[in-house]
């Protein structure tokens, strides 16, 4: 994409060198704040994983005598409590996230409409993400009991969350009734930069709701797919409290409910054995940044500027 | 415009306002001949919360030299109090599970006391050896129980009555007998007559009950122990909390889906207060080959890390010593591990299982306990067989 | 977008409009049973904070009998008004640093050049891939040592901006035309000015979006507070620590955690209600428009 200078009248070449020092050097100085604090909280705890991720450590550092090895990975390959974990997360992922994303952009679009009763709406459906995800979750395992209000509705006695077979599936429809409403309020905030003359321009072409939606709507929304995708897919991959509370910690039943992030936890704050949590958590954060490349590849391209 | 300038403009006073008052705020005004020390443990409510306050009042008035700080932690206690090891800023005396004493003991951040309890004669003979040897490592000791609960058992009163049975089963058979009974007479029309989650926390008694123990996992003695548990729900005798839709085997009683559970202490006041219409009984734990029973028990213990460990040592002494621990006895909200230390009124099924408790904790506990308690509902669910579970279970001991 | 085709629709007669307005019924009629779904459990909330703890335990709506007690006994034995200021504090100072650190450093990232601008950026996502557990604890040893436990100074350092918050403005700004800063450069506007006078003020549905969610985020957070000042006085606790106070192993006070849970959401309630007029379509349209 051009910029305004470059359509300029060519200025002289050292001035051209001056514009663009001028613009790094507010460019680094709008970023500073930022980067540090990322630096510092984020990126120097990930180096310090890494790095214990190779030693046998314990709560005061490291165990005495111990020295570098990757026995904590070979520790990690042979666990399937581990691989159990993992399956599930990803599982979890992949069916929580697609869900999520249709139905929050399916609500903003019918929100963003002109419609009667808009607040009252918008407020319904953000609602479940309102409360913090302790006390809803709590709700829902209400709700979701054996003779709670959904299997009275439905006529049916199924241990939601109790059955091997349905727990990880109700987690999956928890997490999405409770996320939706914020990837609702992205979308609708992407929306609002759709200028309505692309709109009043379908119309007059006598393009439908669908095409207009499918053709128009839904490419010029793709920063937004992007940052949903990135943002709610590693949310995703980083799933610990709502699987936590509905198994009452045990990961159950059946290590149905067992997250990658439980296995750190469990690793790190029960066993104090950090080398092995931090292991697993380089694990994760691979696997999350090889998924977020390849979304990169795809989604994300187009909008680069 | 310029009022999100403002807006901005204050907010930025408002951060370093903060910064200067909280830090201000947070330096204590010390008087140079009083040691402070700080005393942490996790919540079981606000009646117990206020209880310890009182102690630790009584403590400070007679002890005008030290003063102490007692301070909730209202949430994930494990994760709090390593994070705080690991920074060396951990409170003087805190509360140890005896589940995790094992791993913070191997850590270091435990304060052997050997030491102190020599300079101070105390008198560690009065406390039941099961509870204690929770936080004993060879011949040194590293915090004292402060209280404890085991499991009985608790009837639906009604419930028996309408099956004719006369009081609390005592042995596996009569167990046995008085859940066919109350299945047979329809007594139980919501639920099943007994209520077993699927947790070794509760299972491993009846292991115990059979001769069995962990030191040996793939015995025949275990094996037995497992298969007359789960052998209740092939039956249809019992139902674990979630298929009954409730949180607990307590709330299961309260609710009226079981007859018969296995609880500890805890469950008198929660009946009383959220189920106050439902009668039910307490009797003492069943008894297989042997008696055996779980002590649910928690220690006071110190930081290696502590600022001042002698004054650490006097409140820790207080605490678990006589006239400590009496005082918090006296709400009836756990039982006293020492055996000089009178229990509220009603407590004789509990307090019969002292010497045949032991500590609820082993090896690498927390990856085993996921392990055992996965693999008891896939038991129970008919997915995996007892002999493969002990297996895992066996494995993961080892660590 | 479906109210434009449809006026186009109605432009065209009556049968098409008799269509239209039977995909309206049904359209609400669909909108309003999911709003039920949605609002039950604020229903059971509210129902349940009026209830003893025995009656707590069922489902019924109706309290019976119904009491004040709970909603008592949490505002005199617990001090939710000094949680409430406490909360209100750092989510109000959290959000409005967001606000600007990330839409300033957003803006930077979608407009202006500079190298390693691409490597930054991922590095920014990448933060976004570290469980909280993980950094926990060099977190914490590293705040101990500047004495920033115990006291708010820390939780907001390491809240000053959110990788999350930063990212969305990127990509909203990505979607702003370029005639506007083009416009500004020729009058001869600086980076700062343009960004402060031109594309801020563009930005206000994002900028909405983000407010509502950083509030609600510092508001409903647990975890950080309780692990850097939550384990000392009560005096600095947050709500959700305060709340935390009605849950322990074997019970919940289920009445006094509704109430206090009602109290807890009707903060952000008013806040959502607040900012949410700014996600009314045609107020940008206009903007860009002209």
């Amino acid at each position: 994409m051009t910029s305004a200078t470059e359509t300029a009248p060519a200025p002289k070449r050292g001035s051209l060198f001056g514009t663009r020092m001028r613009e790094a050097g507010w460019g680094y100085a709008f970023v500073l704040i930022p980067m540090a604090v990322f630096g510092l909280f984020f990126i120097y705890p990930l180096v310090y994983g890494v790095y214990i991720s190779f030693f046998e450590w314990g709560i005061l550092g490291k165990a005495a005598g111990a020295t570098a090895t990757t026995q904590n990975y070979t520790t990690l390959y042979h666990d399937p409590v581990f691989h159990r974990a993992l399956r599930n997360t990803f599982e979890f992922a992949l069916l929580v996230v697609p869900l999520e994303m249709a139905l929050g952009l399916l609500v903003a679009l019918v929100i963003n409409a002109k419609i009667r009763g808009r607040a009252f709406f918008r407020s319904a459906f953000y609602f479940p993400s309102i409360a913090s995800s302790a006390a809803i979750t709590t709700i829902a395992i209400f709700i979701l009991n054996p003779d709670g209000l959904l299997n009275r509705i439905i006529g049916s006695d199924q241990a939601w969350f109790g059955d091997s077979s349905t727990a990880l599936y109700s987690v999956v429809g928890l997490n999405a009734w409770t996320t939706s409403g914020t990837v609702m309020l992205f979308y609708l905030a992407a929306l609002q930069s759709i200028p309505t003359d692309v709109y009043e321009a379908a119309a007059v072409d006598g393009t439908g709701a669908w095409r207009t939606f499918w053709r128009i709507t839904f490419p010029l929304l793709k920063p937004a797919h992007f940052f949903v995708l990135v943002v709610f897919g590693i949310g995703a991959l980083k799933v610990f409290d709502q699987f936590y509370i509905v198994s009452q910690g045990t990961g159950g039943p059946e290590y149905s409910t067992l997250s990658a992030v439980f296995y750190i936890y469990q690793e790190a704050f029960k066993s104090a054995n950090f080398g092995v949590g931090a292991s697993a958590g380089v694990v994760l954060f691979v696997a999350i940044f090889l998924l977020t490349l390849l979304q990169r590849a795809t989604v994300g391209r187009a909008e680069v500027g | 415009m310029r009022r999100a300038r403002a807006a901005l403009a204050a907010s930025v006073v408002l951060v370093l306002l903060t910064v200067v008052v909280a830090s201000a705020a947070d330096a204590r005004s010390e008087k140079a001949t009083v040691t402070t020390v700080t005393l942490s443990g996790w919540s079981a409510g606000k009646t117990e919360d206020d209880l310890l306050q009182s102690v630790v009042d009584d403590f400070n008035n007679t002890h005008p030299n030290i003063h102490v700080d007692y301070s909730v932690i209202n949430g994930d206690y494990a994760t709090a109090m390593t994070a705080r090891f690991a920074a060396h800023n951990p409170p003087d005396v805190f509360y140890v599970d005896s589940s995790i004493a094992p791993t913070w003991i191997k850590q270091g951040v435990v304060q052997p006391l050997n030491a102190f309890i020599k300079k101070s004669k105390y008198d560690t003979s009065k406390f039941y050896p099961g509870l204690l040897n929770a936080f004993k490592v060879g011949k040194t000791y590293y915090g004292f129980p402060k209280d404890w609960s085991p499991l009985a058992v608790e009837i639906n009163k009604a419930m028996f009555a309408k099956a004719g049975i006369k009081k609390a089963p005592r042995t596996w058979a009569e167990l046995t007998a008085d859940a066919q009974k109350l299945a047979s007479s329809g007594a139980v029309p919501n639920g099943k007559p007994l209520c077993l989650p699927a947790d070794w926390a509760r299972m491993l008694a009846f292991v115990f009950q059979n001769n069995g123990s962990l030191a040996k996992v793939q015995s025949p003695a275990v094996a037995a122990a497992v298969n007359y548990y789960t052998g209740f729900f092939k039956r249809g005798l019992a139902a674990t909390p979630t298929q009954l839709g409730v949180g607990w085997p307590g709330e299961a009683l309260g609710k009226e889906k079981a007859a018969i559970i296995f609880e500890g202490n805890w469950v008198l006041p929660y009946m009383t207060s959220t189920f106050p219409q439902v009668g039910f009984g307490v009797g003492p734990m069943v008894k297989g080959k042997v008696n055996g029973n779980l002590g649910f028990t928690v220690s006071y213990s110190m930081a290696k890390d502590a600022d001042n460990k002698q004054a650490a040592w006097t409140l820790l002494s207080y605490l678990t010593g006589k006239v400590g621990m009496t005082k918090w006895m006296s709400h009836g909200l756990a039982l006293p591990s020492r055996t000089d230390v009178k229990a509220v009124g009603g407590r004789a099924p509990f307090l019969a299982a002292g010497p045949s408790s032991r500590g609820w904790g082993f090896p690498n506990f927390s990856a085993t306990l996921t392990i055992m308690n996965n693999d008891l509902q896939a038991v129970i669910d008919g997915n995996k067989t007892t002999a493969q579970m002990l297996a895992d279970v066996a494995a993961s001991l080892k660590g | 977008m479906l109210q434009t085709s449809v006026a186009a629709a109605e432009h065209l007669g009556p049968p098409r409009a008799r269509s239209a307005i039977a995909r309206r019924i049904v359209l609400y009629v669909l909108l309003v049973a999911f709003a039920l779904l949605f609002f039950t459990p604020f229903v059971w909330t509210i129902a349940t904070s009026f209830k003893t703890l025995p009656d707590s335990a069922y489902f019924n709506l109706i309290p019976h009998p119904f009491t004040t007690e709970a909603w008592k006994s949490v505002w005199n034995d617990y001090d939710f008004k000094r949680y409430a200021l406490n909360s209100l504090f750092l989510a109000i100072t959290v959000t409005l640093l967001n606000l600007f650190l990330a839409s300033l450093g957003g803006y930077a990232f979608a407009r202006l050049r500079f190298p390693g601008r691409e490597v930054l950026f991922l590095i920014i996502l990448g933060t976004l891939m570290i469980p909280d557990q993980l950094r926990l604890i060099p977190v914490f040893v590293m705040l101990t040592n500047w004495h920033l436990i115990g006291n708010f100074s820390g939780y907001i350092l390491i809240n000053l901006v959110t990788a999350v918050n930063l990212f969305f403005m990127r990509q909203y700004f990505l979607t702003i035309p370029r005639d506007f800063e083009e416009a500004a450069k020729l009058d001869g506007a600086g980076y700062f000015k343009t960004y402060w006078r031109i594309m801020l003020p563009l930005a206000g549905p994002a900028i909405a979006a983000l407010a509502i969610l950083q509030f609600q985020g510092t508001w409903n957070d647990f975890f950080w507070p309780l692990i850097l000042f939550g384990q000392g006085s009560e005096h600095m606790y947050t709500m959700q620590l305060g709340l935390a106070q009605l849950t322990f192993t074997y019970q919940s006070l289920w009445p006094q955690l509704m109430a206090g849970s009602i109290m807890a959401i009707a903060p952000i309630l008013v806040i959502f209600l607040v900012f949410q007029r700014f996600f009314v379509s045609g107020v940008t349209a206009a903007g860009i428009k002209g």
